[in-house]
This record gives C-alpha cells, structure tokens and sequence, in this order.
C-alpha cells in the first residue's frame, strides 16, 4: 500500500516541481525525478523504487523530453538518455531498497541478540527460581511491549501483566512449549495489547530461543534436584545405619548402669555400707548426665542435618562463655588440674555465645574424657592477628597425625568399646559450629604427649561503646558523656570517711 | 512453714520434686496444668512457684503473666527448651529464674533460697552490704575493696548497685539496661559488656573464674557472691590506705 502510494506521489511531485521551474530543461527534471526514485524506495521499499523508477521516465519522456506531451522519443541522443535514465533510476532505486532492508535485519537481529543475552544473564544469576522467571518475563513485557507474559511449569506459574494493556485482554497471542529432552514441561504465553499488530517472524523466532533457554533452566533444575535428593539419601541412610548403633549401645549402657545401682538399692534383702551406697548413686548422677550430653547431642545433630543451626549473632566474650562452661563441668573436670589461661585485654568475637557455649562444652568433655585423673587440661585463649584463638590441651594417649582429620568426623571414635567414648559427635557438631561462623578447628599435638584441640574465630569489628547512662542516679547529677570521662563516684568527704 | 506450689504436669517430676523438696522441709503443692496452677495459687498463696514452661494448656509465659497481674511471689522457671529467647521471656516476664531440665536438686534448692531471701522487700534494710572483702555502702555511695576504696564512674556504681541489689538472680541485659541506663534503652548490650568488664577489672575479678559477677551468656549476669549481715554499729573503719 505504502509503495504504491509512494511510487505514485514521487514522481508526480518531481513533474510538478519540474514544470513550475522557471527554464526548466530535460537536465534539470531529471534530477528531480532522481530525487523522487530514491526518496520512493527510503519509503517504500524496493517495489516502491522500482515503480518510482517506471513512472519518473514516463513522466520525463512525456513532459521534458521533444516532443513534449507525447511518448515519442526523437533522435538516437533522446533514446540513450532516457535509456541511461531509466538503468540508473532501477539500479539506484533497487540498491537503495535492499541496503534499508539489510539495516533493518541487522537492526532486528541485534536486538534479539541483546534481548537473549539479557535474558541468560537473567536465568544465570543467584536467586530464586520463580523470581528469576518474574524477571525475564517482565523484561519480555517491556522490550516486546506486551500486555501479558506467563511462564507455566507443573511447579510454578508466573505471569506479568503490564500497566498499559488492556485488562480484558483479547489481543493477538501467541504461546510456545517449554519442552527440554522432548518432553513438554511447560508453556509460554505471551500476548499483546488488542489493538496492536500480531508477533511478526522475527519475533517468533526470538520467543522460540527464549523459549529453548527457559526449558534448558527447567531441566537444569530437574537435575539438580534429582542429584541432592540422592545425595541426602545416601548420606541418611549412612547416618540412620550409625546413629543405630550409636543409640543401642550408647544409649543403653548409662541407662542398664542406672537401672542395676536402682535395683540395688531398692533392694530390700541387700545392706549396704554409706560407701558402697554413695558409689551407687555417683554411678546414676554420672550415668544420667551423660545420657543427658548424649541427647543434647544427637539433638544438635537433628538440627544442623536440618540446618536450623543458623548461629544468633552478637558480641561474645570467650572468657565468659568459658567461665559458664567451667562452672557447669566442676563435676567431671574435678578429677583434673584445669589451667585457664586468658589474657585480660582478649578481643571479643561475633559469635552465638549459646553454640560457643556447646563447642567449648564439648571440647573440654573430649579432654576430660581421654586425660588419666590428676593431669593437667591447659585452656588458653589468645589474639592471634585478626582471630581469637582458642586451645584446650591434654595429657592424654594423643592422636597420630594421620587420624586427627577424622576425630571431625561424625560418629569417629577413637576408643569404641572401651566404655568411655561419647556419641562421636561432639567434635562433628564442633567443627559444624565452627565453620558456621566463619572460624576453623582443627587437632594438634602437644610437647610431652596428648592432644590440642584448637580454634580460630575472627575479632569482631570495633564497636561504640555509646552514651554513659542519663539516669545513673540522682545524686550523681550529670552522667552523660562517655566512660572514660566519667568522674569518681566518691563524693567530697566520701572517701576514707571514717566513723571512727 | 514455707509452701511452695509445683507447676508441671509430668507426675515423675513432681513425684521427684515433692519426695525432695518435702525432705528439706518445704511443704509441697502441685498442680498439672497452668489454669490449675492459678487458680491454686490465687486460693492459697505460696511462698514460692516453680513453673514448668511445657504445659498442655497454657504457655508457661502466659502463666507467668496472668500471675503476675496480681501477685509477685518468687517464680523459678524449669523448661527442657534450649533456646534462649525463651528463657529470656520468661525472666522479662517476671520469673525470678530459670532451669533447664534435667537438673540437680541441689541446684533448684540454691535458686528457690536466693528467690526467697529476695522476696520480702529486701534492699531496704542495711545501708551497708558486705560480700566477703567487699563493702558497698549505699549511703554514702563508696565501695571499698579488701579496706581499700576504689575509684568507681556512675555507671559502674549504678550497675554494682543494681546488681547487687538482687544477689544470686539471675539479670536479664534488658533488665539492667532499663535500670542503669534508663527506659529507653534495652537493645544495647554492648554497652553492658562493655561496662562490666571495667567492673571486674576494678573488683579482681575473672570472667573465666568469677567470685563476683557472672555471666549467663546471652541471657544476663548474675550477682554471685552472698551477702554478709553487717550490723549498723560495727560499722568499718574503710580507706584507711585511701
């Protein structure tokens, strides 16, 4: 329609710009006419130039070219002219149509390009999977200038709807599989505003690859999430096949020592001297604490499988946390010389002080329970650079070097049978802990024998230690500004008063 | 005869508490559920609640709350739950204290004396507190360690005051920072870190080994020291090295 149009228009407006020229010669027109061809296919495309091109020589022999007002042509000279007139017009007419075109697809093709590109970039990144999709299929909404865009799969169903289309919809749709390996997972649907133009070739193809790129997203996922459903059953099956045994024969033994010093004491034929009665109930006092450890650990163990072990962040103190730990542990450390070694000016860690609590809990009950009665445990604490290191030493058998990696291991032990080993969790969930926040764990040796179990923990960050208090007290008056400004409490004639 | 009222309704604990605590020569209540458990509070008042926070009925921290509306008897919290938010709400609730199951009788007896020393408006009475070589005389606002005063800031003071105000309870960081820095304060607990650790330092303590301060990682501090009766004529001679 447009090239008809333009084909006409062109050339009729050159003949009149030609006629009204005052002296205007065959040269002259001409030129207009050429104007005309080129200016016909810019717009209308090759057969816009090529009809501009028919008509121009037309209208040059007819109104410019003697005789005027007919179609003959005189002479060879005439015949030539408009012979060269015509090849040139068709030759520039027809280049200049099809150079456009060209642009155009380079321009289209680019701009699928880009849009694919985006949408890789889309798919790559971290996130969610159902917010990614909400990305690309806005970025169609806004570079397709869609109505509505909807990406659906059995497990997730998104849609974009844009703020200009019609709510109603009704306008030109088209939809494509999502379909990876042959199978269809899914569906794009993407649909325009009512009164607009259809999904031209081009741009089918550019859904079709976007379409190919979701579905290989799709697939990808599948995988994955066959692989760790795998990976986690194993690793089930191999924990449920351990904490089997662990529960039948660690469980069980605290509990046959309590039930057989219950009955014995119960016993109403048995007479016991005060000592063996008291043996009796360190035996049950013993046993049920370590069945209560053995809980609490299993228990931590449910939770970091879980991984619900997300540490409560704050400012923590190691020498307090320890000071709580030694304080709980008197009972079992008693056998033991304990040495604390901490300086004063230990930085504090950003750290759950309850699962620092645990790691310490469980380190010192390792050493307690490898060391020979009356030895020393060494507990230090220290800044090493930009960490708090922490060392809880030993005179026990040691660990050969080649084994001290596996004492991390969940249910390793060192001395299964030997009646004094734990669940073989401690250090698992230790080493857990640990790493969760960003510190190591590891075992050494010590000079002399025995073993270090040591970790590292990053300092935390200075923190403004803010404002004295407002409201200290009233009969101290002015307490703002800070700590160190502070002046002595002890008022005039406070100090060293004596009643005498 | 002093009447202490059993929250739990696991009959093995309360047979166990009652057998214990009857022993040491409490007279022992129970109740199995928390709307029981008001209502025999409400009928005769104890002297003292031990609280389970596992209910079947009610949340052990709404029990709290409703017995606290009206009455202010000591409260110790057994709970067999982990994590600290809980033991946090019930302390800011009102408990007086908490302990985690399983635990020794013992360790109940110590808590249940500490929340019974502090239940008849204690604080009140002796302007000046003794706990071993330490001696806080509120009068005057001096502290003197081993007969030599020390150099406390206000904040210090306050939190020494406030602290050792409640021997043996265990304060919550909201708690103390309410007390000391004000009511607008309650999330800055570094503050208290901060100022606790100048404290220690002052009064020769450890945080590895307290005498005097403890810390409830988490949770709060607890004044541990006892505090010795000082009669109002033997008042020291302090300072003399001052």
């Amino acid at each position: 329609m447009r090239a008809i149009a333009v084909a006409v228009l062109a050339p009729a407006a050159a003949t009149v710009v030609a006629l009204t020229l005052p002296h205007a010669g065959a040269p002259t027109a001409e030129s207009c006419y050429f104007l005309a061809v080129v200016v016909a296919a810019a717009i209308g495309g090759l057969w816009g130039g090529l009809g501009a091109a028919v008509l121009s020589f037309l209208g040059l022999n007819f109104f410019f070219v003697p005789p005027k007002h007919t179609f003959e042509v005189r002479g060879v000279e005439g015949v030539v002219a408009l012979a060269v007139f015509l090849a040139a017009a068709l030759l520039v007419g027809g280049l200049l149509a099809r150079a456009i075109r060209e642009r155009a697809r380079a321009e289209e093709r680019e701009h699928q390009a880009r849009t694919l590109n985006q949408i890789s970039t889309l798919l790559g990144s971290p996130g969610t999977l159902e917010r990614t999709l909400e990305q690309v299929a806005a970025l169609l909404v806004r570079l397709l200038g869609l109505s509505s865009c909807r990406i659906a799969t059995a497990d997730v169903d998104v849609g974009v709807r844009s703020d200009a289309g019609d709510p109603r919809g009704g306008g030109p749709v088209a939809s494509f599989e999502l379909s990876p390996a042959d199978t269809n997972v899914g569906r794009l649907t993407v649909e325009r505003p009512r009164d607009e133009p259809g999904f031209g070739a081009g741009e089918r193809t550019l859904l079709h690859a976007v379409a190919a790129q979701l579905a290989l997203v799709f697939e990808a996922e599948r995988l994955d999430r066959t692989v760790k459903q795998a990976r986690l059953e194993a690793e089930a099956n191999r924990l449920r096949a351990a904490l089997f045994s662990s529960v039948t024969h660690d469980l069980r033994t605290p509990l046959a020592s309590i039930k057989a010093a219950v009955t014995g004491l119960q016993d109403a034929g048995a007479v016991f001297e005060p000592e063996q009665r008291s043996e009796l109930l360190q035996t049950i006092l013993e046993e049920t604490d370590r069945l209560n450890r053995m809980v609490g650990n299993l228990l931590d163990l449910a939770r970091l499988r879980a991984s619900a072990l997300e540490p409560q962040l704050q400012l923590t103190d190691v020498d307090e946390v320890l000071g709580q730990v030694l304080h709980r542990l008197a009972g079992l450390l008693a056998p033991f010389q304990v040495v604390v070694k901490v300086r004063e000016d230990l930085p504090p860690v950003t750290a759950d002080p309850l699962q620092m609590d645990q790691v310490l809990t469980n380190v010192l009950e390792n050493a307690a329970r490898f060391s020979p009665p009356g030895t020393e445990i060494v507990v230090s604490a220290r800044r090493s650079q930009s960490r708090v290191r922490v060392s809880v030493a030993d005179h026990g058998p040691g660990i050969p070097t080649e084994e001290r990696e596996r004492v991390f291991e969940e249910f390793y032990r060192r001395d299964a049978g030997s009646g004094r080993g734990g669940t073989g969790l401690g250090l698992a969930i230790s080493r857990a802990v640990i790493t969760a926040h960003g510190g190591r764990i590891w075992a050494e040796g010590v000079p002399g024998g025995g073993t270090a179990i040591v970790f590292e923990l990053p300092v935390a960050p200075d923190v403004p230690v803010g404002p004295a208090p407002g409201a200290v007290d009233g009969g101290n008056g002015n307490g703002r500004g800070n700590g160190r400004r502070e002046g002595s409490v002890d008022g005039p004639g406070g100090l060293g008063g004596s009643e005498g | 005869m002093t009447t202490v009222l059993v929250v739990d309704d696991e009959p093995q604990i309360v047979r166990a508490l009652g057998a214990s605590l009857r022993a040491q020569g409490y007279r022992v209540v129970s109740a199995a559920t928390g709307e029981e458990g008001i209502a025999a509070a409400a009928a005769a008042p104890p002297d003292l609640v031990v609280l389970d926070l596992g209910l079947p009925d009610l949340d052990g921290v709404d029990v709290l709350k409703r017995l606290r509306a009206w009455s202010s008897v000591p409260v110790v919290v057994l709970s067999v739950r982990e994590a600290q938010a809980d033991k946090v709400a019930a302390l800011d609730a009102g408990a007086d204290d908490y302990l985690s199951k399983p635990f020794g009788i013992e360790e109940l007896l110590a808590r249940m004396r500490a929340a019974l020393r502090r239940a008849p408006s204690s604080g009140g009475g002796q302007p000046v507190q003794r706990f071993g070589d330490l001696e806080i005389d509120r009068e005057r606002r001096t502290v003197a360690l081993s007969g030599r005063a020390l150099h406390l800031t206000p904040t210090e003071y306050a939190l020494l005051e406030a602290m050792t105000g409640q021997p043996g309870k265990l304060l919550t960081h909201v708690w103390l920072l309410r007390t000391v820095w004000g009511p607008a304060y309650g999330d800055e607990s570094h503050y208290l870190r901060v100022y606790v650790r100048q404290l220690r330092r002052k009064l020769g303590d450890s945080a590895a080994a307290p005498r005097f301060i403890a810390t409830e990682p988490g949770i709060g501090y607890r004044w541990l020291a006892e505090p010795e009766p000082v009669a109002a004529q033997e008042r020291p001679e302090r300072g003399e090295g001052a």
